[in-house]
């Protein structure tokens, strides 16, 4: 097996001069602060006045973008766009594919799980970046918002950036296999936008209306995209509409924690072994 | 000392048999050809010996030993078509080649890509590349660090004459500096004149193999023909000197294995047992005819 720098070395050299793959980082770290922006200067106008319903609304939202409650909003406003690294992580694969290299990789020396090992890494690689775009915004906005820092714990809610880490690599790990599985980028992404906007919105509400006839076990959390969907439950000033279902999502995080990692397992699992029985 | 060795390999897709039961050794330091038509198994016999198609039965060594990873970086390589990254250069290509392979370094890249002539272009993308130049960079990815043994996959396909000739002599010198090189084709005239070694594939069958010599030697045949077919292939068979015979159209091929046997001698034995020949000409079995009878 070759070794863990090599294998680094060599998913570098693949990446470093590749345009497309810097360019579309580029995007995913121009949309997080631009969703997040719109979002917070909407809330920002809206509660600025000085009348009634201003005062109203504040009061009724609270204050979403002050430490330390910035890091769940801008983590559950960023986790709408898991679409765009989505698409990095499939070319990623599915380019090798569409060049044949995945068979030069193995032919030049390398291992069938030497290959996948090198596209973990990859994907682990997005997944840290998207996570640190996800951080810095949100430490700006907060910056921005936060009216007396002196008074706030600022990484009291720390934990969702790890959570956002958690979500984003167990959503790029599942677009990943799709890449894997189809070979063809543009199948592939549209399979995965499909499958996340429109599929697994209907199951997910089929399960839930059906919860009778499934004993009254919510299927819909085992969903692939659900799974992480869970770790990031909505912003309390969202939740607030709903105490009681707010309440029984923020107790199922640590089960979807445990999830997304079997999750991910499995997902990788499944990727090392379709590539290693698969005819190159 | 064989470097590789072919132990009862087979192989199918689906209902098509590509490789049945092929055997045969390739000897250290010889330009081995293989050769055979179009879908005649070629490919697939060398994507096995690759790691890149598992066989469904039989077996293969590298140096005498089942093919591991370190092996096959001793094997450089040109399968079937160039594969690269179309949105790198020659050089950043080859790093990859060289990062994954370990074989050469910085210096050792720019010598490869001065052999295949391609120094000049080695900073355009490869997307931008000719056929030609696809190969040649598919070449110079294979000679990479002056491996111990080449595997070419029908080296000169999209080059113009001129490349034909420079990739065949860049072959024969590399043979001469004690590489083995196993190389895939079909045409006949390219084994023929690069080869030392061949093994002929036919419908994944291994219809022949040996020393080029001894298995596309042009071979003396005398064509007879006479009014009883049946009475001149019997009196022929009793002709000492007579390795085999075929009927055709146009008359019985006689085919000699020893310079002994001439017409004079095939003539006079008809007329003593009351044959008369109505033709009699002495011919060279072509290498193409040869190539063609054998895989067709």
């Amino acid at each position: 097996m070759a070794t863990f720098q090599n294998i680094i070395k060599t998913e570098w050299l693949k990446l470093k001069n590749y345009l497309s793959f810097w360019l579309l980082l580029l995007a995913t770290a121009v949309s997080y602060p631009g969703i997040n922006a719109i979002v917070y200067f909407g809330y920002d106008e809206s509660t600025k006045p000085k009348n009634q319903s201003g005062q109203l609304l504040k009061m009724l939202l609270g204050n979403p973008f002050h430490f330390p409650e910035v890091y769940h909003t801008t983590a559950y406003l960023s986790s709408f766009f898991t679409f765009i690294p989505a698409i990095v992580v499939i070319m990623l694969i599915t380019n090798e594919y569409q060049f044949r290299t995945h068979r030069q990789n193995i032919i030049d020396g390398w291992q069938k799980n030497t290959f996948i090992w090198g596209k973990f890494i990859s994907v682990v690689l997005v997944a840290v970046l998207v996570t640190l775009f996800f951080f810095f915004v949100a430490t700006a906005i907060g910056f921005i918002a936060t009216t007396d820092l002196t008074k706030v714990e600022m990484f009291t809610k720390g934990k969702y950036i790890g959570l956002f880490f958690l979500q984003i690599f167990t959503q790029l790990s599942f677009a990943f296999l799709l890449g894997l599985l189809v070979r063809k980028a543009f199948i592939a992404y549209g399979l995965f936008i499909f499958y996340g906007m429109i599929v697994e919105s209907m199951a997910g509400a089929f399960f839930k209306f059906k919860i009778q006839k499934f004993g009254g076990v919510d299927y819909g959390q085992f969903l692939p995209l659900e799974i992480s969907d869970r770790l990031i439950p909505v912003p309390p000033f969202i939740g607030r509409l709903n105490e009681a279902d707010y309440k029984s999502a923020l107790a199922a995080v640590d089960k979807h924690i445990a999830y997304s990692i079997v999750f991910v397992v499995l997902t990788w699992l499944l990727s090392f072994y379709i590539f290693k029985k698969r005819d190159l | 000392m064989s470097v590789l060795q072919i132990h009862n390999l087979s192989k199918s897709f689906g209902k098509i048999k590509a490789l049945d039961n092929v055997s045969f050794d390739v000897p250290r330091g010889s330009v081995f050809g293989l050769l055979g038509p179009n879908g005649s198994g070629k490919t697939t016999l060398l994507s096995i010996i690759l790691d890149i198609l598992g066989p469904d039965a039989g077996s293969f060594s590298w140096f005498g030993e089942p093919s591991t990873m370190v092996q096959r970086k001793r094997i450089g390589s040109l399968l079937e078509t160039p594969n690269f990254y179309h949105y790198l250069s020659a050089v950043q290509n080859l790093r990859i080649t060289q990062s994954i392979s370990q074989r050469g370094n910085d210096d050792a890249i720019e010598q490869v890509l001065q052999t295949v002539k391609l120094y000049e272009r080695r900073n355009s993308k490869f997307s931008t590349y000719s056929l030609g130049m696809k190969q040649r960079l598919a070449i110079a990815a294979s000679l990479l660090g002056s491996p111990e043994v080449l595997l070419l996959d029908e080296p000169t396909n999209g080059l113009d004459p001129v490349g034909i000739a420079e990739i065949r002599e860049l072959i024969k010198s590399l043979a001469e500096a004690g590489h083995t090189i196993i190389m895939a084709s079909h045409l006949l005239d390219e084994v023929e004149k690069i080869c030392d070694h061949v093994a002929i594939l036919k419908y994944g069958k291994l219809i022949a193999s040996g020393t080029v010599a001894s298995v596309l030697a042009d071979e003396d045949c005398y064509l007879v023909n006479a009014v009883d077919q049946e009475r001149l292939i019997e009196l022929l068979n009793q002709l000492p000197g007579v390795s085999r015979l075929a009927a055709t159209n146009e008359g019985v091929e006689c085919f000699i294995k020893d310079q002994s046997l001439n017409a004079e001698i095939i003539n006079k034995h008809c007329f003593e047992h009351h044959l008369v020949l109505t033709h009699l000409t002495a011919k060279k079995k072509r290498l193409e005819e040869k190539f063609f009878e054998l895989t067709n």
